[in-house]
């Protein structure tokens, strides 16, 4: 699919809010994606990531702020550029998978036979190709999710959005699919996804948005979160005396195993600890900035994310105020 | 546009692939055929000595039209003298003859006549020979004391013109309505619309139960879906009815002709003519399947989104076995009497009228007027009901848990 006559920012939320009932699902969320980022959508379950996506696919109506996908509303019709494997994604169990995989294509707009070469190419990538003419119930659930994820990319999207792609799958198949992300990636196809799985989302995204409880937490660059969540903490290996750690830069020594941690006073410069010791002339194997995980910095904004409260049964009330 | 064909298209072919709708568009004709021409053939081994017969007639005047009678309806008749039983005994147990009559003055009397053979000749041509001997006796009768009568016509049923007094009511000017013919063509209406109609019920749930729901509704708008999904169905009806006729057709041309030439006493084509509706009856029955159809199917979709199990759907569907009750238990009384006020009101509904209003029409005619009011009675209906449904099927198509309470329902329909 041709990306002429897309304008604007593939995505941009501006104050988006969505309540079912009394609950507050969405609450006056931003959100601006640039053109090729990989953006990760993260947060404990229940705190509104589903509802978001929901709406910037326009099958869920916002009820109050804006949604633009390149550029225009949300809809059928600027939906043929984007690649959407929801959380709860189903196939049609008698179908047949080459079958399945036309008729999706079609259905995103492309033309039989193309569908057809575009679904063998993809089978044939992922080892499926002797199942093409098999009923999508005799697969393997790990090949079900497979398949799924042939029919979201089938008709070369600009944009991926991708509602918790990893759940469920197989320590395998979790790294061919971000294989796959990479690739488009380097295509410079836009991607988004929500996970709650924070190993992946430090893996592939570009940029992060954390949200909890329905509310925005934290949005920005993850190089540059890192940076400033490090919170001064030193890992430190080194012979000799340990006096040279000592000084007004030094919250707070531990020694842990073999190393040893520093926690620096707001601000301090790692520089002098390091010169000190250079002068006392101590042997030093490793000085080494510790940068946070991106596991400890969602738990520091919201809590442990496996344990997240779920607050919105994720399909109940999902259809109130749905696309006109 | 395409992508409403798209859905359409992938209900019709993967329906129409099933084992299932092959077993019965295919198999239930074949079954149903096979159950009459079986039999029929199985006995076509032993017809040739069964078929041919000896007549012996003691009464002296039943012989002559016996002989031509019997000789109509399929067996070869030879008249033997009386007194030459014992010869035809030997030549029925040797097997070159099947049996033979004797007919004497209890023939006259009561009808009674005794077969003699090794094997009796069948429930059926026992009928039919029961049947010659019967008329022939009471031509006889008759004619002893000068009546001049149709017996033919009599042993018929007879037969009744109809002429109705009221100008408007005269659309047509057909003799007696075939009663059975209506009977079995309204029943098939109420059938095959329930059948299809629950269908798209199924077929929406397993989207939903299936949750390719999501994936769907991101590429086409849920109305259009629901649209698809029934016109699918509904082409899926379509081709079934024209298997059948086309089976029908080709039993009626092919099959009958040759079922009657093996067994001419099962012949009787007026009744069989009399039986099928006429071509502006058809025309009606597939306009009426039609709206009928597509008002229950829409009921049954918005049933299929709101519930999220198969149970669920059971007890949903309640409702609208409510809604069917009436046209099945008016049935017979309208047939009755097409021309009651209570049948004309109850015949412009739109939830009955698919088969009340077939019932009428195929029981005496009734004004162009009436068949005009009630079919866009239905249509209107079914513009209707597909706008409520498709409001009730977009938001509960992405609902799972609870089933909604009425008062839901009327939000959603009025909010969505």
């Amino acid at each position: 699919m041709s990306s002429s006559g897309l304008n604007g920012l593939p995505i941009r939320l501006e104050g988006v809010t969505k309540r079912f009932g009394t609950h507050t699902a969405v609450s006056s969320l931003d959100l601006e994606i640039p053109k090729g980022t990989v953006y990760g959508l993260l947060g404990p379950n229940g705190s509104g990531k589903t509802t978001t996506i929901r709406i910037i696919m326009g099958i869920l109506l916002a009820d109050e702020g804006k949604v633009e996908l390149f550029g225009g509303p949300p809809g059928i019709k600027q939906n043929a550029y984007v690649g959407y494997l929801p959380e709860e994604r189903g196939l049609y169990r008698k179908m047949k998978v080459r079958e399945f995989l036309i008729f999706l294509g079609e259905l995103r707009g492309l033309g039989r036979s193309e569908a057809q070469k575009k679904a063998m190419d993809w089978l044939d990538r992922l080892d499926l190709t002797a199942w093409a003419e098999k009923r999508s119930r005799d697969l393997s659930k790990g090949m079900q999710q497979k398949v799924q994820f042939i029919g979201t990319v089938l008709h070369d999207p600009e944009v991926l959005i991708l509602d918790e792609p990893f759940s469920g799958l197989d320590p395998i198949n979790q790294e061919v699919l971000e294989g796959i992300v990479r690739e488009f990636q380097a295509r410079g196809t836009t991607i988004l996804f929500s996970t709650h799985l924070m190993d992946h989302a430090e893996r592939l995204c570009e940029r992060v948005c954390l949200i909890s409880k329905a509310r925005k937490v934290l949005d920005s660059d993850l190089k540059e979160l890192k940076r400033r969540e490090r919170k001064g903490l030193v890992a430190v290996e080194f012979e000799g005396d340990d006096d040279w750690l000592r000084g007004p830069e030094v919250l707070e020594i531990q020694e842990v195993g073999d190393e040893t941690h520093l926690r620096l006073r707001d601000g301090a410069d790692h520089q002098a600890i390091l010169r000190r010791g250079v002068a006392a002339g101590v042997r030093i194997d490793r000085f080494d900035l510790v940068e946070p995980r991106l596991h400890e910095i969602f738990v520091r904004h919201a809590g442990e994310p496996e344990k997240g409260e779920s607050l919105e049964p994720s399909w109940v009330g999902a259809g109130e105020g749905a696309r006109p | 546009m395409k992508t409403l064909l798209t859905i359409l298209r992938r209900e019709y072919l993967q329906r129409v692939k099933s084992r299932w709708f092959l077993v019965s568009t295919f198999a239930a004709p074949l079954l149903f055929v096979g159950v009459a021409v079986v039999p029929i053939i199985v006995e076509m081994g032993r017809e040739e000595a069964q078929r041919s017969i000896a007549l012996v007639d003691r009464t002296g005047v039943l012989a002559g039209r016996v002989e031509p009678r019997l000789e109509e309806v399929g067996f070869t008749v030879e008249v033997a003298p009386p007194g030459s039983e014992d010869s035809l005994r030997v030549q029925a147990l040797e097997g070159n003859l099947g049996g033979y009559l004797v007919l004497d003055e209890d023939a006259l009397a009561r009808g009674h006549l005794t077969y003699y053979g090794p094997r009796g000749p069948g429930a059926i041509r026992g009928m039919s020979i029961r049947g010659v001997v019967v008329q022939s006796a009471l031509e006889v009768r008759l004619a002893e004391v000068g009546a001049e009568v149709d017996l033919e016509a009599l042993f018929a049923g007879g037969s009744m013109d109809l002429r109705l007094l009221q100008e408007e009511a005269r659309g047509t000017t057909e003799d007696e309505p075939e009663f059975i013919g209506v009977f079995v063509g309204a029943m098939m209406l109420y059938m095959v619309i329930l059948m299809y109609a629950a269908a798209v019920m199924r077929a929406t749930l397993e989207e939903k139960t299936s949750r390719i729901v999501e994936i769907l509704v991101s590429s086409i708008r849920p109305s259009q879906l629901m649209l698809g999904k029934i016109l699918g169905v509904g082409s899926v009806g379509l081709t079934q009815l024209a298997v059948w006729v086309l089976c029908g057709v080709l039993a009626f041309s092919l099959g009958l002709p040759a079922l009657f030439a093996s067994r001419p006493e099962l012949a009787n084509p007026e009744a069989i003519a009399q039986a099928l509706p006429g071509v502006g009856l058809l025309a009606l029955f597939v306009t009426l399947f039609l709206g009928g159809y597509f008002l229950y199917a829409a009921l049954y979709a918005a049933v299929g989104a709101m519930c999220s199990t198969e149970e669920e759907a059971q007890q949903a569907q309640f409702p609208i076995i409510f809604l069917l009750f009436p046209p099945i238990l008016l049935l017979m009384p309208i047939m009755e009497d097409p021309h009651a006020p209570w049948a004309v009101i109850t015949s412009m509904v739109p939830f009955f009228s698919p088969v009340l209003l077939y019932a009428r029409a195929g029981a005496g005619e009734i004004p162009f007027w009436q068949i005009g009011a009630s079919l866009s009675f239905l249509y209107l209906g079914v513009w209707g009901m597909a706008w409520v449904a498709g409001r009730i099927y977009r938001v509960g198509i992405l609902m799972q848990g609870k089933r909604p309470t009425v008062p839901e329902l009327w939000r959603w329909v009025r909010e969505a």
